[in-house]
């Protein structure tokens, strides 16, 4: 009777371990929007709120706009005016979605496990479905969760003066790194 | 006679040429534009933390249109230190209610806040980027970028 009572006990406190919500506020999304005739228009934000659900692989990410930094500050001033961002109007990009292989990932066993995340990416008021490769490594009690992958500022109206005259590229590099 | 047009012509290539120097340098300028270290810059405000929350609390446009973009001292405990990867961030949670502070350090100060202890007093000085409502922890979050310890 003791044994049972004490492998139940084990198993809901493994269980409590790993099903629970984790979250960080300093994930990292990095973008390179450089081009060969401009090396400036890249920013980092290391300010990100992001959860991640163990249980139902559900993974959520909210940047602030205004936490992006740039080398230059001309630079910043135009990625977040009237035309660009408009991060008065647009405060956050927000991305909700999920692990599509979940199965494939073992949250109790040390690895790296190669994931396909699919959801909503909202930027500059726009939502679109967006899929995303990414690698989750576990180790111990870290969860390491990172992707790369690019988007078309178009499909979310960013369309400044600066991407015709190729200062901008049209298809940014975007790097997520969360660390739970 | 044959010199006037050569003169005419003189002109206009000197005034192209100053032109077109005057616009490199302008373009040169505003290329190699840096931020400054916020250690030497001058705070527009100086708060303490628990206020600040409250104020962002109470009414976050107006703290936002206040704020956001400013240069400010934020006098508070050190709630959490945060490192992951090259990022190590400083957070001063409002227990009660669960808003929180947090600061992103300029390259150059990143091993002040790898100093920094839970608990500790601190005074941190950097450029608020803003308040909002986090849908994630269901809390307010201002966030803080360019941060140096405020000596």
């Amino acid at each position: 009777m003791k044994k049972t009572i004490l492998s139940v006990a084990l198993v809901m406190a493994t269980g409590l371990l790993f099903a629970q919500k984790k979250t960080t506020t300093s994930a990292t999304v990095a973008f390179d929007a450089t081009t060969a005739i401009d090396a400036l228009p890249k920013a980092q934000n290391k300010t990100v709120i992001a959860s991640l659900d163990t249980k139902s692989g559900t993974l959520a990410f909210e940047a602030a706009i205004k936490s992006f930094t740039f080398s230059n500050p001309k630079i910043q001033e135009h990625f977040n005016g009237k035309g660009w961002m408009d991060s008065d109007q647009f405060a956050t990009a927000t991305f909700k979605g999920s692990i599509a292989n979940l199965k494939d990932v073992k949250f109790n066993k040390d690895g790296e496990y190669a994931v396909t995340v699919n959801g909503d990416l909202t930027i500059h008021g726009v939502t679109k479905p967006a899929e995303a490769k990414g690698t989750i490594t576990v180790a111990g009690k870290s969860i390491k969760t990172t992707s790369d992958f690019s988007i078309k500022l178009e499909d979310y109206n960013v369309n400044g003066g600066a991407i015709a005259a190729g200062k901008v590229s049209k298809e940014p590099k975007i790097s997520v790194v969360a660390e739970f | 006679m044959l010199k006037q047009p050569g003169k005419r012509y003189k002109k206009w290539i000197i005034a192209l040429f100053v032109l077109l120097v005057a616009g490199g340098a302008a373009i040169w300028y505003l290329f190699s534009l840096k931020y400054d270290d916020t250690a030497t810059v001058k705070a527009d405000f100086t708060v303490q933390a628990v206020d600040f929350i409250k104020e962002f609390k109470q009414d976050m446009n107006v703290a936002n249109k206040k704020y956001s973009e400013k240069i400010i001292v934020v006098n508070g405990t050190v709630s959490a230190i945060e490192m992951a990867d090259t990022t190590v961030n400083i957070k001063m949670v409002d227990t009660t209610n669960g808003a929180y502070i947090i600061f992103a350090f300029q390259q150059q100060h990143l091993n002040e806040a790898k100093t920094m202890r839970e608990g500790e007093a601190v005074s941190i000085k950097g450029s608020c980027s803003n308040g909002a409502f986090s849908s994630i922890l269901e809390a307010e979050y201002i966030t803080f970028k360019r941060c140096a310890v405020n000596k």
